[in-house]
């Protein structure tokens, strides 16, 4: 065969360029599906509930992927900033996937409960009030707008089509309440979702404003879960390295 | 000329070409000064003025898909369009098909930007237009896919030239990403989520992110090379031969390289020292084209003294070879430890998009602007004005990135004389303020420039006009006397 | 049933395996581009291809880029 006969036949061209340039992709991404060890067995890792999957929502409005990751790297400097490295299966339910590639600011993969709700809100009304030399924007609209929640029973919807466990039939409801416990499954249920997400609202009122559900509510009600699902103390120091 | 502007028909389509042209540059000029004005908002964070529309995080892909789709991408439609009737030797095929084309692509990315300012976007970096954009951009390049090969079949040139090899890959590869990588399932008009989850997503987007640079930002602007400079130099390529392995190899390393982004995470680490392997080899294809570039100048280096579109083109391949240089080493997990997450990285992007990208892009601009318009350039010193305003810039931007990359890298995994922390996160913050505002100079420079050549292309166009103007009202003398 | 592909993500296996492949293929298209006069005089010759369109009508525009100084001089 000689190469003149593929640049004479624009087809035959075609064909051969389609099959180089698909080898790469397919020997790296498709095994990630089916080799067990890409996520690591661990316990806590539950679906956001509709309040926290609503102000997942705000975060990548607003873009905050472009200047936070959400992934520590196993190194020393990391685990003393952050904590604990990133495991994989604490993003198994991220749709889409918000591990950053820029750290303008600091990374946020294990910021849950680090600060007390009122500082988050402070912050991100107006970051330069607690961090003078911060660089990052201020955010006022999220307390000013009320969150729409009219329509989170359709985002969950359209979250369990891709494969997170948010329950719609009776059976899926029972496995979450094996899976996750009651008290969550019940936060998972897509046919009380409005009222779950009102409910979460008004116990722990993210916003530090009662009777009202803000955007504020919602992005906080995220970032105070993140990092927190998996206890670590639960495992050995080397549990982790077998899957890596 | 006389004889061809009288004739009904030009003999290629060359309107399309002129009008993807004069696209690119506005929506450069657009883009470039967003990222200007997004440099100044890290190093002054005010600009942000507390409307939601100007903060960083929505302008910033605002800026990206400005330049690369906006200006990038429509420099390639203007260049296939004309690289493959010139080197065909057939008229662009499907004509009412190429004008939808133009106009799907132009309101594409209008109207991605126009929703991620009003905050709708994907949260996937360079694929954050939502799922309705998605399906058009698709059928848009399905129809660019059809016209492009069409084109190629009715040639009258038995071989196909290696420029259009790297434009049919370029064509066929950003096909394959943007599907595969938009893959989502909505829940309203303008919100979907994607198909895929945390680690499985984030291979996926970053075989999408790094092919994006690997075949739009790179085998396409590698076409584009191809016939420029051989053009432009009046000799033929360097090697055929050495193009063969290029392309091949080319084509099929980039594929494997996207994890590189991904080292040190939660991404298994086969993947991520397969793609590093990977990443390191291509050092050699890169290294092969932009060899066979420069030295097609090889006994005509005179060239670069006497014209200064050459300088562009022989310039944008030794930043080519420059940030082909850099991305290996990066990938190295050793380095990727201290440069992920850091300045180094958008340093290491903009030498290539700064210096090969929109360096080629120009040199073939203005290769383009005399024989799209038939007269001659406006001005050749405005072309050195330019190349000097473009390559400060560059040379400012990167350095400033090193000082603010490395800089930051090493503040964060150092530690005092007690195994502490040494700085704190914000001390790094505070560091970085003078390399910002460095950088920005370093992009205000490059759009300086930008605005120069638009002047010069505005001038050369309006010239053409009288000078046609003036041709036909002789014309019409002449027949009048008759 | 993709329990084969695992053999695969042995480090072990697939580095000898992928470097076999791969440089088998990389030596074969390498052979057969830089050897052999015949072979190499006539793939170089297509490197004229660009040089093939400028229209006869255009004959001015020929000249010029064919002037060492080249375009818009």
């Amino acid at each position: 065969m000689r190469h003149e006969h593929i640049e004479t036949n624009s087809a035959l061209m075609l064909l051969l360029i389609l099959v180089v340039i698909s080898i790469g992709g397919l020997v790296e991404i498709v095994p990630l599906f089916y080799i067990n060890e890409t996520i690591e067995k661990v316990d806590g890792v539950r679906p956001y509930t509709p309040l926290e999957s609503r102000g997942r929502d705000i975060y990548v409005r607003e873009g905050c992927y472009l200047c936070h990751s959400q992934q520590i790297r196993p190194f020393r400097d990391e685990w003393l900033r952050y904590g604990h490295y990133s495991l994989a299966a604490e993003s198994q339910y991220d749709h889409p996937f918000q591990w950053g590639s820029r750290r303008t600011g600091p990374d946020l993969a294990r910021v849950g409960g680090k600060y007390s709700n009122q500082w988050q809100v402070q912050h991100l009304k107006d970051p330069q009030s607690v961090v003078p030399q911060s660089i990052m924007p201020r955010y006022p609209w999220l307390l000013d707008n009320d969150l729409d929640y009219s329509d989170v029973a359709d985002r969950l919807r359209a979250q369990r089509a891709v494969g997170v466990p948010y329950s719609l039939t009776q059976q899926e409801y029972e496995a979450n309440i094996a899976k996750f416990g009651k008290e969550i499954a019940d936060q998972l249920d897509i046919n009380q979702a409005q009222d779950s997400l009102l409910k979460q609202a008004r116990e722990k009122n993210f916003d530090g404003i009662p009777n009202k559900v803000t955007e504020m509510e919602a992005l906080v009600a995220y970032l105070q879960v993140l990092g927190t699902m998996v206890d670590f103390t639960k495992y050995d120091e080397g549990y982790f390295a077998q899957f890596r | 000329m006389a004889q061809s502007s009288a004739l009904p028909v030009e003999q290629y389509n060359f309107d399309i070409v002129r009008r993807f042209m004069i696209v690119s540059m506005v929506y450069g000029i657009i883009g470039m000064s967003v990222g200007v004005y997004i440099a100044c908002e890290l190093a002054w964070p005010f600009l942000n003025f507390d409307i939601p529309a100007l903060t960083f995080g929505r302008l910033r892909p605002v800026h990206t898909s400005l330049v690369i789709f906006g200006f990038g991408g429509s420099a390639l439609f203007a260049t296939a369009y004309y690289i493959v009737q010139r080197t065909c030797q057939a008229r662009l095929a499907f004509p009412w098909l190429a004008e939808f084309t133009f106009w799907g692509w132009t309101a594409g990315v209008a109207l991605g930007v126009i929703t991620y300012m009003a905050g709708f976007s994907q949260g996937r970096e360079y694929a954050e237009f939502e799922w309705p954009l998605d399906i058009a951009i698709t059928l848009v390049w399905v129809a660019y896919i059809v016209v492009y090969v069409e084109t190629l079949r009715r040639r009258t040139q038995p071989h196909i030239y290696v420029a259009n090899w790297f434009f049919l890959a370029f064509l066929l590869a950003v096909a394959l990403l943007h599907i595969f990588n938009n893959l989502a399932v909505p829940s309203g008009l303008l919100k979907s989520y994607s198909l895929f989850a945390g680690v499985q997503d984030a291979m996926t987007q970053w075989w999408y992110g790094h092919n994006a640079v690997g075949f739009f930002l790179t085998a396409a602007f590698l076409g584009m090379m191809y016939y420029f400079v051989p053009k432009q130099a009046g000799r033929p390529v360097y090697s055929y031969r050495l193009s063969i392995i290029h392309f091949w190899a080319l084509i099929f390393l980039y594929m494997w390289a996207g994890g590189h982004h991904l080292h040190w995470t939660a991404l298994p680490d086969w993947v991520s020292s397969l793609s590093a392997t990977f990443s390191i080899l291509l050092l050699m294809p890169s290294w092969g084209g932009m060899i066979n570039g420069i030295m097609t100048l090889s006994g005509a280096w005179d060239k670069l003294r006497s014209d200064p579109i050459m300088l562009f083109l022989i310039t944008s391949l030794s930043f080519y070879g420059m940030s082909t240089f850099e991305g290996p080493l990066m990938s190295l997990k050793s380095v990727n430890a201290l440069s992920h997450y850091t300045d180094w990285t958008i340093g290491h992007v903009h030498s290539g998009a700064l210096g090969w990208v929109a360096l080629v892009s120009f040199g073939s601009f203005y290769h383009l602007m005399p024989r799209l318009y038939e007269t001659k350039l406006y001005s050749q010193t405005l072309v050195y004005v330019h190349f000097w305003l473009a390559t400060i810039g560059i040379v400012l931007y990167i350095t400033s990135m090193w000082v603010a990359g490395i800089g930051q890298g090493l503040m964060l995994r150092s530690f005092d004389d007690y195994g502490n922390l040494a700085y704190t996160f914000i001390e790094t913050v505070e560091f970085m303020h003078t390399p910002y505002v460095w950088r920005a100079l370093g992009g205000a420079f490059f759009v300086a420039g930008v605005l120069v050549m638009a002047y010069n292309m505005v001038m050369t166009v309006r010239a053409s006009q009288r000078e046609r103007a003036a041709l036909e009202a002789k014309l019409a003398a002449k027949l009048a006397k008759a | 049933m993709l329990d084969w592909f695992s053999w695969f993500t042995h480090m072990e296996n697939s580095k000898p395996l992928a470097l076999l492949l791969f440089f088998g293929a990389f030596c074969g298209v390498m052979l057969y581009v830089f050897t052999g006069k015949q072979r190499a005089k006539r793939l170089e010759s297509y490197k004229y291809i660009p040089f093939d369109d400028e229209p006869p009508e255009n004959l001015r525009s020929e000249q010029r880029s064919q002037s060492p100084q080249g375009d818009g001089q």
